[in-house]
C-alpha cells in the first residue's frame, strides 16, 4: 500500500517533536544546573536566557515574562502551551501526529507515545520544582529514549522509517547548530589558547547542551579546548550529535527513499547540499571563513532539506 | 424554429485556488419540445471531465482545474431546433417519478394565500395549474427587471452573478417560478424547477430564464411560466431541471466564487 | 411495568441459573476475593494504554475517556442466536429493498403502504440519490441493530442503524481483554469467534466495488480526523482491513474519479467506507461549508467511478418515524410477517394518542426523532417531575418531532459493581455486513447501564459494555 503525504508528514514531525522535547529538556537542565553554580550577580539568568536563546524560544518569552528566574523559565520550556516548543507542546503536537498515523507505526511506538502523553499531562506544573524539575526533565529523557528504543526495535525498513529518521536528525542537526551558534564568539581561535574560568564555564554549558561533556574526554583525552569542542561538534563523525553524523544520517535516509521510490527529488540534492558542506572539511577552513557564517548557512540547507522533503513526497 | 445559443460564465476566484472542481449543468436535453442539433462546452480540462446524469436527470460535467490563473471561462454554444407544445413535454423515460417533486425545500416555500383558494378546487388540475399562473401574475405584477437596460438590448445579454457564500442571485424568474411550485406542491401537485434560455420576441427577453413545469396525470410534465403569464413556447430552450434554482445551476463550484455569466440567444 | 423484576439473561426467577450460564457460573464462584477487581483495573490499563478511547463531546477539548469494560460476559445461547440472527437478516435484506424503492419507482409510496410525505419531504430522504444504481444494488452494507430483551423469547428491535453505526472496535477489543484477562474461562465454553469480522469487512467492501475494477480494489476509510469521538474505531478498522486511513484532504477527485494523494503521486480509490456523515461528505453537492469532505466524491460516485460505503440517504431507513413502518416494509418486499418485534410507538400528531401520551408520560419514553447518542432523550419512570413538564411542553409544541414508547423493562445481566456483582440493564447491537453476501457475526456490542436501575446504556451516558457470546452447540 502507498503511504499517504500526509502520513510522511506525520511521521517525520513525529520524530522531530519528540526530538525537541528532548532536547528542550536538556537544554533546560544545562540553564538550570549553570544557574546554581552561578557565583556572578545576574549570572544565573544570563544562562537561562542564553538556553532560551538556544531553543529559539526567548523572544516569545520576553513578550510574557519580564523576570528570567528559574521556576518562571522552566515553567515557559516545560509547561508552557503557549510555547510552541514547550516540552509540552512538543509531547502533545507529537502525540497528535502518533495519532493520526496510528495504523503506520507499531503498537510499542503508539503505546510509548501515548503513556508519555498521559503521563505528562497529569502532572502539575506547580508541584514541579527543585529537585523535581531535574527528575522530571531526566523523565522527558528517557521517554524520549523509550521512543526510539520502540522505533529501532519494531519498525520495517521502509519508507515510513526513513521518514521517521529523517525527522529525527535534521530536527538534532538544527538543535546542536543553534547550541554553536548562541555561544559560538568563545569558540573563535584567540591568541592565548588556554581558557580562563569563565571561558571553562561557557564551554562546560555547550558541551552539557549537546550530552557531549562526557564523551568529549573520551574523545580527546585532554582538557576543554575551544577548538576541539568545536571540532568534536561539528565534524566528529562518531558524535552522535555532531552535524556532519546528523547530515550523514539525514544523507543516508533520503537516499533510502530514494532507492525505495526508484527515483531522486530535490530533497536528495538539499541533503547532498548540506552534507556537502560538513565533509571533506576541517576547523580551520571553517574559522576562515567565519564560524557564525558557517553555522547559519548550515541551519539554512538544513531548513530546506525539510521543504525540499514536503515537495518531493507531498507533505500537506 | 432553430435557435441559437452561446452563454458564456466567467468564473472568478480567491487568488491562491489550489484546487477548483466545477459541477456543469450546461448540456440541454433533446425532448418533445425540443431537439439538439449541435453543442459544445468549452473548458479547460473538459477532456478530462467526468461525465454523468444527475439524480433530475440532467447531462453534468465534473471538471477540475488545478492552480487556475486568473478567471475560469467556460462556453457553451450550438443550435436547438424546437417546437411549439404549447408547454406540454408529456411523460418521456429516463426521469425520476414525478412524485418526487412534491418534496418542499427551502426555496419553495410558497404563503397559503397564494394557494389556500385551490385546496378543494373542483376544476380539473391543468386548470388548477393555470389559475395558479394568473393567482402568482395578480399578486406580484410583471417583473420589474423588464425595465432594466440590459434587459432592453436587443441582443438580449442578461447578467447573473453569484456571490461568494450568500445564497446565490437568481434570475428574477426565478421568484415566481419558486412561488409557482411551492403552492403546486402544496397542492399535491408535482413541480420542478427549469433553468433555460429564450429567443426575442413577445414575452420575455432573450438570454437566460427560468420557468417551471408540474405535473398533470394525463397531460404529462407541462411548462409554466409566471413571470410572464404564459406557457413556454418555441422560443424556449430547457437546459436543465431540478427540485429548485440551487439543484439547477448551470455551475456549481467549490470552492464558490464569483460568477458572471451571460447568454447570447438568437432565432437563425 | 416498573413493579416487575426485569428479565435475567442469567439466573431464572427461582434462583437457578440459565442453561448458558453454567460454565460461567461456576467461574464466578471459584474466583477468590477482590480477583475481578483485580481483572477490572487490568482491563481499564489495557484499554487505556492501547489508546481505545472516545472524546466526549462538550468537555474539555482533548479530553479523553475509556469506556468502562465490565468482565462478567453476557453470553446468548446457539438456538437464541439463530433466531435472532434469522430476524436480523430478513430485517436488514427488507431495508435494502426499501431504498431501492424509494430512490427509483417508490412502489410502496404508491402503494400507500408508506405516507408519501413521511418519506418525501424528511430530511433523511436524500433526494440526489434518485435513480442511482450502486454496486449489487446494495444501500446500507454496514448496520448495527439494537435489540432489547425483555423475557425468554420477546426480543424488541430498538433501532436499525444504517448510517454509519459503530462500536464494532469495542466488540473486538472486548473480546481480546476478555481472552486476556480469563483465558481459563474460555477453555469451560465454546464461544463463537467475532475476529473474522475486519476480513468479513474487508470482503463486503471488495465485493461492491464498481464493476470497472479490474483485480483487487482499493480501499480507504474515510474519518472526519483525530478529534471524532470514534477515531480509534476509524483508525483500528483500516489497520485491521489493511486499508488506508484517509481524511477529506488526503483525497480529490480528478476527472470524477478519486484518488489520494501519496508520497509517490496520486493513486486512484475504488471504494469509500466513510465514516463521515452525509452533509459533510461533499460540500459541492451537500453542506457547502464542510471543510471535512471531499468536493465532487458525490460525482464521482454518481458517475459510478467509486463506491460509498454506506450509500448516502440511507438514513431514511432508519429514522424514527419511519422505524414504525418497518414491519410493513418487511412484508411489502418479501411477503413475510417480521420475525422480530418492533416496538409499539405512539404517533403524537394523532390527537388521541396525544392525550395519552401527556397523561401518561411518567411511563413512557420518550425520544427526538432525529436524535441519536442519548441525547434529546426522556426515560419517563426515572426522570424528575420537572423533565416530565418539560417534555409534555415540547411535545405540544412540536408533536411530529417525538416519537413515544412504552418503558421497555430491559434484561439485566450480573456486572461487576465496585467489588460486587448485582444486575444491571443490558442492550444488544449485532453488527451486519451486507455485500455479495449477508454476514452477520455472533453476538455484537452488549452495551450497559452501569447506574442502578438506569435504562439508558449509551456510552455518553454512563454506559459500559460486555464480551458478548454466542455459544455454539
Amino acid at each position: 500500500m502507498r503511504m499517504l503525504g500526509r502520513t510522511a508528514a506525520n511521521l517525520f514531525w513525529l520524530s522531530r517533536y519528540v526530538e525537541r522535547a528532548e532536547n528542550m529538556a536538556r537544554l533546560l537542565e544545562v540553564g538550570y544546573r549553570m544557574s546554581l553554580t552561578s557565583r556572578r550577580e545576574g549570572g544565573a539568568s544570563e544562562h537561562l536566557i542564553s538556553m532560551m536563546q538556544a531553543a529559539e524560544v526567548d523572544e516569545g518569552f520576553d513578550a510574557k515574562h519580564e523576570l528570567a528566574d528559574v521556576d518562571t523559565v522552566a515553567h515557559y520550556m516545560m509547561f508552557d502551551p503557549d510555547n510552541a516548543s514547550s516540552v509540552y507542546s512538543c509531547l502533545q503536537a507529537a502525540r497528535t501526529n502518533a495519532r493520526s498515523v496510528r495504523t503506520a507505526i507499531t503498537t510499542d511506538m503508539w503505546e510509548s507515545m501515548n503513556g508519555a502523553w498521559l503521563e505528562f499531562s497529569q502532572i502539575k506544573p506547580r508541584d514541579v520544582r527543585g529537585a523535581k524539575l531535574l527528575g522530571l526533565l531526566q523523565w522527558v529523557k528517557q521517554r524520549s529514549h523509550e521512543f526510539r528504543g520502540a522505533l529501532l526495535g519494531t519498525i520495517l525498513r521502509d519508507d515510513g522509517f526513513s521518514f521517521l529518521q529523517a525527522g529525527n536528525f535534521v530536527e538534532r542537526a538544527d538543535n546542536t547548530a543553534r547550541i554553536l551558534d548562541m555561544k559560538y564568539y568563545v569558540l573563535l581561535p584567540r591568541a592565548t589558547q588556554v581558557g580562563g574560568d569563565l571561558d571553562i564555564q561557557q564551554w562546560t554549558l555547550i558541551l552539557r547542551a549537546a550530552s557531549a561533556h562526557r564523551a568529549y574526554r573520551h574523545v580527546y583525552h585532554d582538557r576543554y579546548k575551544a577548538h576541539n569542542i568545536a571540532d568534536f561538534l561539528i565534524l566528529r563523525p562518531e558524535m552522535p550529535r555532531s552535524l556532519v553524523y546528523c547530515a550523514n544520517f539525514v544523507q543516508q535516509n533520503v537516499d533510502a527513499l530514494a532507492k525505495i521510490y526508484g527515483r531522486k527529488e530535490q530533497c536528495h540534492e538539499a541533503a547532498e547540499s548540506l552534507l556537502s558542506l560538513v565533509k571533506d572539511t576541517n576547523m580551520e577552513a571553517i574559522f576562515t571563513d567565519g564560524l557564525h557564517e558557517f553555522l547559519n548557512e548550515f541551519i539554512a540547507r538544513n531548513n530546506r532539506v525539510t521543504d525540499a522533503l514536503s515537495e518531493s513526497y507531498n507533505f500537506y | 424554429m432553430r435557435i441559437d445559443i452561446e452563454h458564456k460564465l466567467t468564473l472568478s476566484l480567491q487568488p491562491g485556488t489550489v484546487h477548483a472542481v466545477l459541477h456543469l449543468l450546461l448540456t440541454p436535453p433533446s425532448g418533445p419540445s425540443q431537439t439538439v442539433e449541435s453543442w459544445s462546452v468549452e473548458i479547460a480540462g473538459i477532456g478530462n471531465a467526468g461525465r454523468f446524469s444527475d439524480a433530475y436527470g440532467n447531462a453534468v460535467h465534473l471538471v477540475n482545474q488545478s492552480r487556475p490563473e486568473g478567471d475560469i471561462l467556460v462556453a457553451a454554444r450550438g443550435v436547438i431546433s424546437t417546437r411549439d407544445t404549447n408547454g406540454v413535454l408529456g411523460k418521456p423515460g429516463g426521469e425520476p417519478v414525478p412524485s418526487l417533486y412534491r418534496r418542499v425545500t427551502p426555496l419553495t416555500k410558497a404563503p397559503v394565500t397564494l394557494y389556500g383558494k385551490f385546496r378543494n378546487a373542483k376544476e380539473s388540475r391543468l386548470d388548477v395549474l393555470h389559475a395558479l399562473m394568473g393567482r402568482i401574475g395578480e399578486t406580484l405584477g410583471q417583473p420589474e427587471t423588464e425595465d432594466a437596460p440590459t434587459q432592453m438590448q436587443a441582443t438580449g445579454e442578461q447578467a447573473q452573478s453569484q456571490s461568494s457564500g450568500e445564497a446565490p442571485e437568481l434570475p428574477p424568474a426565478a421568484d415566481y417560478a419558486h412561488l409557482f411550485i411551492g403552492a403546486a406542491r402544496a397542492l399535491d401537485i408535482p413541480a420542478r424547477f427549469v433553468c433555460g434560455y429564450v429567443a426575442e420576441g413577445d414575452g420575455p427577453a432573450a438570454g437566460l430564464h427560468a420557468w417551471a413545469e408540474a405535473f398533470d396525470d394525463r397531460l404529462g410534465w407541462i411548462g409554466f411560466d409566471a413571470s410572464h403569464q404564459l406557457c413556454p413556447t418555441e422560443r424556449y430552450v430547457r437546459l436543465a431541471v431540478g427540485l429548485d434554482a440551487e439543484s439547477a445551476l448551470p455551475l456549481r463550484t467549490v470552492p464558490v466564487g464569483d460568477i458572471t455569466q451571460k447568454a447570447v440567444v438568437k432565432a437563425v | 411495568m416498573a413493579d416487575k423484576t426485569p428479565f435475567d439473561e442469567m439466573y431464572n426467577p427461582d434462583g437457578s441459573v440459565r442453561e448458558p450460564y453454567r460454565a460461567l457460573a461456576g467461574w464466578l464462584a471459584e474466583q477468590p476475593d477482590k480477583a475481578l477487581a483485580l481483572m477490572q483495573t487490568d482491563a481499564e490499563a489495557i484499554f487505556r494504554r492501547l489508546g481505545i478511547t472516545f472524546a466526549v463531546y462538550g468537555s474539555d477539548e482533548g479530553t479523553e475517556k475509556v469506556i468502562p469494560f465490565d468482565v462478567i460476559p453476557r453470553i446468548i445461547a446457539a438456538n437464541e442466536w439463530r433466531r435472532l440472527s434469522k430476524g436480523i437478516e430478513q430485517r436488514v435484506k427488507a431495508l435494502n429493498a426499501f431504498l431501492y424503492d424509494i430512490y427509483h419507482r417508490q412502489e410502496i409510496l404508491k402503494a400507500g403502504r408508506v405516507p408519501e410525505k413521511l418519506i418525501l419531504n424528511n430530511a433523511a430522504f436524500c433526494p440526489q440519490m434518485m435513480g442511482l444504481n450502486p454496486a449489487k444494488g446494495v444501500y446500507a452494507h454496514i448496520i448495527g441493530v439494537d435489540i432489547v430483551r425483555v423475557g425468554p423469547d420477546d426480543f424488541y428491535v430498538l433501532e436499525d442503524n444504517l448510517r454509519t453505526p459503530s462500536g464494532v472496535s469495542y466488540m473486538l477489543e472486548d473480546r481480546e481483554a476478555m481472552m486476556l484477562l480469563a483465558p481459563d474461562l474460555f477453555h469451560r465454553s465454546k464461544v463463537a469467534p467475532v475476529e473474522n469480522y475486519p476480513e468479513n469487512l474487508r470482503r463486503t467492501l471488495e465485493s461492491v466495488a464498481p464493476d470497472t475494477v479490474r483485480g483487487s480494489p482499493n480501499i480507504a476509510v474515510l474519518t472526519p480526523g483525530i478529534h471524532n469521538s470514534a477515531y480509534f474505531e476509524h483508525s483500528f478498522l483500516a489497520d485491521q482491513m489493511g486499508a488506508q486511513l484517509c481524511e477529506g484532504p488526503d483525497l480529490f477527485v480528478d476527472g470524477g474519479k478519486v484518488y489520494m494523494r501519496t508520497t509517490t503521486g496520486p493513486e486512484q480509490v475504488d471504494v469509500i467506507y466513510r465514516r463521515i456523515e452525509d452533509d459533510y461528505l461533499d460540500p459541492l453537492t451537500f453542506r457547502p461549508d464542510s471543510m471535512l469532505g471531499v468536493p465532487g466524491l458525490f460525482d464521482a460516485y454518481r458517475a459510478g467511478n467509486v463506491t460509498l460505503v454506506n450509500a448516502p440517504g440511507t438514513g431514511i431507513a432508519d429514522d424514527k418515524a419511519v422505524y414504525t413502518y418497518v414491519p410493513d416494509i418487511i412484508e411489502f418486499y418479501l411477503g413475510e410477517k417480521a420475525l422480530l418485534q418492533n416496538v409499539p410507538t405512539y404517533n403524537c400528531t394523532d390527537e388521541d394518542q396525544r392525550a395519552w401520551v401527556l397523561e401518561n408520560i411518567a411511563d413512557l419514553v420518550v425520544k427526538e426523532v432525529h436524535g441519536s447518542g442519548g441525547y434529546g432523550m426522556m426515560v419517563g419512570p426515572t426522570a424528575t417531575k420537572a423533565q416530565h413538564a418539560e417534555f409534555r411542553k415540547k411535545i405540544e409544541a412540536r408533536p411530529d418531532n417525538y416519537i413515544v414508547q412504552p418503558t421497555l423493562d430491559l434484561s439485566t445481566c450480573p456486572t461487576h459493581i465496585s467489588g460486587d456483582v448485582a444486575p444491571r440493564h443490558v442492550d444488544l447491537r449485532p453488527y451486519v455486513l451486507i455485500g455479495d453476501e449477508v454476514r452477520i457475526t455472533p453476538g455484537g456490542l452488549t452495551r450497559v447501564a452501569l447506574k442502578k436501575g438506569s435504562l439508558v446504556v449509551n456510552s455518553s451516558q454512563g454506559g459500559g459494555t460486555k464480551d458478548t457470546w454466542v455459544l455454539e452447540d
